[in-house]
């Protein structure tokens, strides 16, 4: 009888959940425990309220899990997901984000800010009404709950109060945010308010998809894609309009020591310096105009899918990027120069909305080429995607964003922030751009052709990163054993060579090894790896420095007669030319994809005998695969000797082959804007997290991340279309293939 | 002249000599049969000749021109197509694409040629954007053949068409073999199917532990009571 209730599944769920619940009352909040007392944070996580909260979940979620069935039909109504990103979203910003970087501020998260916020005299009243009495939580609360009613009782009249609500909302938290901002004057890069508004309009859309919803049950991806069919560029229209507003109305344009100008106040700040005459016009009347004509022609061509309109706004969106740039240069310029307080020369002090105007200019320019790019095709395929999912048989597999310009339309929101969100950044948050994030992606973009195309696992990736690293080193001179002086070579020009000679130290490994698979291949590759870097360190014949490394080798240089520039030590000129590498690998990488290389490497992923069969010159395509992967993270190892301008074999560890590996897993193998996401997000987590948990604790949280990565999405963030198939275990009828042992399996002994 | 001439192969797995000299002949327009029991040296051969084995000794000549230890992918482009053993179709591909895969040896695949092999396997035509993993056995099978097909075969290489398939589709798979035969392709057919393999076969070979020790046309050896004894399970009535 006892057995039979500890074995009952309910038994098991509740002790399940209690458990989890009882560990993350230990690892979320405070964790100190002292030299005396080595159990405090036990006790502190046992005995305080906390644990009842996380009881209180692991119930809620128990009773989820148990009454799953029934929940079901309600998480199918249209809305449900958007509402519950948007209140996650909000919810993330008021604990996890700073809504100020001020140090009067306390630590700066929201709940510190609005406890200093509500008791300071003189700030905005609106903005004071926001963070007292708990008013920002109510909001959100009273939003949420407003969409989540609606949705249940499917209430429409609900529905569009908690629309109004969420915008707002969103609007309220940022101008909340900015009233601090203002009254504490002093340059903050907090990103609180901005994402509190996006997490707002996420509710107000899903509350807007219940108020509109003509069906019961609603896919969101299907809704989205009609959303992006019905009048293309018209999101980057709507994106272009609400960041070009905030830009222009209300966010800071200079900020010089002590003071935080919007658009007009910078207008007065210059009034008769001397500024050129143009950014003048500029900052008074121009850009308002600039700004307002783009917008219109951008929205009139998208609405009415007029082709001629769409390149009239691409063409105006772009001279008005160029117009605010050479302003900006202008302004930042002649600042330094007349010494104002705190300006240190051009490009400086400037404020993000001088970026966000760019950014507002890019998007809409983006949206006037998506119209104008779209062909007439088009016109007909507009009604496919709200029809297709009904005709669909195999192509649960594709269910991607398939209406027109669709893909576009995600190119120019993550170029837009590419290129003008890092200027906006803090400094902490530029360099962790350029010498984690961007340097990573190149490397799982490089690792993904041999790994995720071709199938093979490679473990000891770094050693080419190592081989690029150490021929930029040697061709620039320094390392003890140099080239004649007159080969020296600034370090862009090193790219070439450091791709040919991972190209060829591609071939070197890949050669002998082929004939592995699986597990052997890995092992094998491994084992290069560490012969590359402990080679560096033993440092035979003094070539390498061993373990002390290289120092000095230069930052690269442009010098193309009238052209000049040279890097110095800001990372945001780092990030651009890296941002300018990884778009021309990326381009030829797409082009590669989809070539014949690419099939052959499908197709010796998939069966390799039956490439063979196909006639596949399987040992040819595999060498190619190591080769050009290796050639990716010789342009990455070029980058990041002339950037650091000191390497050494420390920097070419086991650890980092692995992480790039877990980089395009996590993204999705085989999956070029997958590996890139992967890399981005788990190189852009650790940092994120050093100011939300103790740093103790910091691997274990990303452990965690990683591990419901793995099984809610096991193909990865962005899984590429094939290996998601495989992972849903399509192919389990296709098992007669392992009937067959191929010659060259395991240790390829080949008669 | 005959189109393949296979002179005393022999071939070896490490020190395990699969194929003891094995020496038969194709002529342009046939259909060859190989018969022989597990293990006796059919897919060796096969293999052999489409390239992925190398003979230690022997020689094969294709159209007179020496063949042995040339790669696989080369032999494709003289046109030597092979349907390896247990299908290997590319499972995550769509049919389509794994039509494609088979023209791989072409810059572009040939729209008229895949409309003739979708002709001839109606079946695939109805599932051309299905996954071939998703496929049933016959199905794959009849993908293999035709992925095969889209490489313009002179000399077709069918290893084990038949294998753990019901009755009807190995009748269906052969007679679309022979129609194959009729648009003059060549056929050399793996097979322990005894039966319906000499039924469909102009001549036929067995072999017995990496030798041939019987040879004769289709229905010579259909005849033959070595043959009814050990692969149609026939008493010889002596």
């Amino acid at each position: 009888m006892k057995t039979g209730f500890f074995s009952s599944p309910h038994v098991k769920r509740l002790a399940g959940c209690m458990a989890l619940a009882f560990v993350l009352a230990l690892m979320i909040g405070n964790q100190e425990g002292s030299q005396d007392d080595y159990g405090l944070a036990f006790r502190q996580a046992i005995f305080s309220p906390r644990i009842i909260l996380f009881i209180v979940i692991g119930l809620l979620v128990f009773a989820a899990m148990t009454f799953w069935p029934y929940i079901t039909p309600y998480l199918l109504r249209p809305g449900v997901r958007p509402l519950a990103v948007g209140g996650i979203t909000v919810l993330v910003s008021q604990t996890l984000l700073k809504w100020s970087d001020d140090g009067r501020t306390g630590n700066g998260k929201f709940n510190s800010v609005a406890s200093k916020a509500a008791n300071t005299d003189g700030l905005a009243p609106m903005a004071k009404l926001f963070f007292s009495n708990y008013l920002g939580w109510i909001l959100l609360l009273v939003t949420f709950g407003l969409g989540a009613a609606a949705i249940l009782i499917s209430l429409r009249a609900l529905a569009w109060v908690a629309a109004v609500l969420g915008v707002v909302g969103g609007i309220w938290a940022y101008t909340s945010q900015a009233a601090v901002r203002d009254f504490l004057g002093t340059p903050d890069h907090s990103t609180g308010g901005g994402v509190a508004l996006i997490g707002y309009l996420t509710l107000a859309a899903a509350a807007l998809a219940t108020a509109l919803a003509t069906g019961d049950i609603a896919d969101t991806r299907a809704f989205v894609n009609r959303l992006l069919a019905w009048r293309p560029g018209m999101p980057l229209v709507v994106l272009g309009l609400i960041v070009g507003v905030i830009a222009f109305v209300q966010a800071t344009w200079f900020s010089p020591q002590g003071s935080n100008q919007t658009l007009t106040d910078t207008k007065t700040f210059f009034q008769g310096n001397g500024l050129a005459n143009l950014a003048y016009q500029y900052l008074a009347w121009l850009g308002y105009v600039l700004f307002i004509a783009t917008l219109l022609t951008a929205a009139a061509a998208s609405y009415l899918r007029h082709r001629i309109l769409g390149w009239v706004a691409a063409g105006l969106g772009a001279v008005a990027l160029l117009l605010s740039l050479i302003t900006m240069y202008d302004m930042t310029d002649l600042a330094a120069a007349a010494g104002v307080d705190g300006a240190t020369g051009p490009w400086q002090n400037l404020g993000s909305g001088a970026w966000m105007a760019c950014a507002a200019f890019f998007v809409l320019a983006g949206a006037g080429l998506v119209v104008a790019t779209l062909g007439a095709r088009d016109e007909q395929g507009e009604l496919a995607p709200a029809e297709a999912p009904a005709a669909r048989s195999s192509d649960t597999l594709s269910r991607g964003f398939s209406a027109p310009g669709s893909s576009k339309v995600f190119l120019f929101v993550i170029l837009a922030t590419a290129l003008f969100y890092p200027p906006t950044a803090t400094g902490f948050w530029q360099k962790v751009l350029v010498s984690e994030i961007g340097i990573y992606v190149l490397l799982a973009i490089g690792l993904n052709v041999v790994v995720g195309w071709a199938g093979l696992l490679d473990l000891g990736f770094i050693a080419f990163y190592a081989i690029g690293s150490y021929t930029t080193a040697y061709l620039t001179g320094a390392l003890p054993f140099k080239p004649p002086s007159f080969l020296h070579l600034s370090p862009l020009l090193a790219i070439p060579f450091a791709i040919a000679i991972c190209l060829l130290a591609g071939v070197a490994l890949g050669a002998p090894t082929l004939r592995l698979r699986g597990d052997y291949l890995a092992i094998v590759t491994l084992g290069f790896g560490e012969i590359i870097r402990i080679t560096a360190n033993n440092n035979p014949g003094n070539i390498t420095n061993g373990p002390k490394g290289a120092f000095g080798i230069p930052h690269p240089r442009i010098e193309l007669g009238p052209i000049k520039f040279v890097w110095g030590q800001n990372n945001l000129q780092y990030w651009y030319l890296l941002l300018v590498l990884i778009v021309i690998v990326v381009l030829l990488f797409r082009r590669l994809e989809a070539s014949r290389l690419g099939r052959a490497w499908a197709a010796i992923r998939e069966d390799e005998v039956a490439a063979q069969a196909t006639g596949i010159n399987t040992t040819r395509v595999k060498l190619l695969a190591f080769a050009i992967g290796a050639s990716t993270s010789g342009v990455a190892g070029v980058f990041f000797a002339s950037q650091i301008g000191y390497i050494n074999p420390e920097n070419f560890v086991l650890n980092n082959s692995i992480l790039v590996v877990a980089y395009v897993v996590f993204g999705g193998m085989g999956s070029l804007p997958g590996a890139m996401a992967g890399a981005a997000v788990l190189t852009w987590l650790p940092e994120f997290l050093k100011d939300q948990v103790p740093a103790e604790d910091r691997q274990m949280w990303i452990g965690a991340v990683v591990l419901l990565m793995m099984i809610f999405r096991p193909a990865g963030l962005i899984p590429a279309k094939r290996r998601a198939a495989e992972l849903r275990g399509l192919n389990r009828s296709s098992s007669a293939e392992v009937g067959a042992v191929p010659e060259g399996e395991g240790m390829g002994v080949r008669a | 002249m005959s189109l393949l001439e296979v002179d005393g192969i022999e071939v070896r797995y490490g020190a395990i000599k699969a194929l003891k000299g094995v020496s038969f002949e194709v002529n342009e327009g046939e259909i060859v049969a190989l018969l022989g029991a597990n293990g006796a040296g059919k897919t060796t051969t096969q293999k052999t000749v489409s390239g992925m084995l190398r003979p230690s000794l022997g020689e094969i000549r294709y159209d007179g021109k020496r063949i042995d230890g040339t790669p696989a992918h080369e032999l494709i482009s003289l046109g030597i197509c092979h349907v390896p053993e247990g299908r290997h179709v590319f499972p995550r591909m769509t049919v389509n694409e794994n039509l494609e895969m088979g023209a791989f040896r072409f810059k572009r695949p040939d729209d008229k040629l895949q409309a003739h092999v979708l002709d001839l396997f109606p079946r695939l035509r109805e599932r051309i954007k299905q996954q071939a993993g998703t496929l049933s056995g016959g199905e794959q099978q009849m993908l293999a053949i035709g992925r095969a097909l889209m490489g313009k075969p002179r000399l077709l290489l069918l290893d084990e068409p038949s294998m753990g398939l019901a009755p009807l589709i190995v009748k269906q798979i052969f007679d679309i073999v022979r129609e194959i035969n009729n648009d003059g392709v060549t056929v050399l057919l793996v097979e322990q199917n005894a039966s319906q393999a000499l039924a469909l076969a102009n001549r036929g070979y067995v072999l017995e532990t990496g030798e041939i020790v019987l040879t004769g046309t289709g229905r010579e050896l259909l005849a033959d009571d070595r043959v009814r004894a050990a692969y149609l399970g026939e008493e010889i009535a002596s």
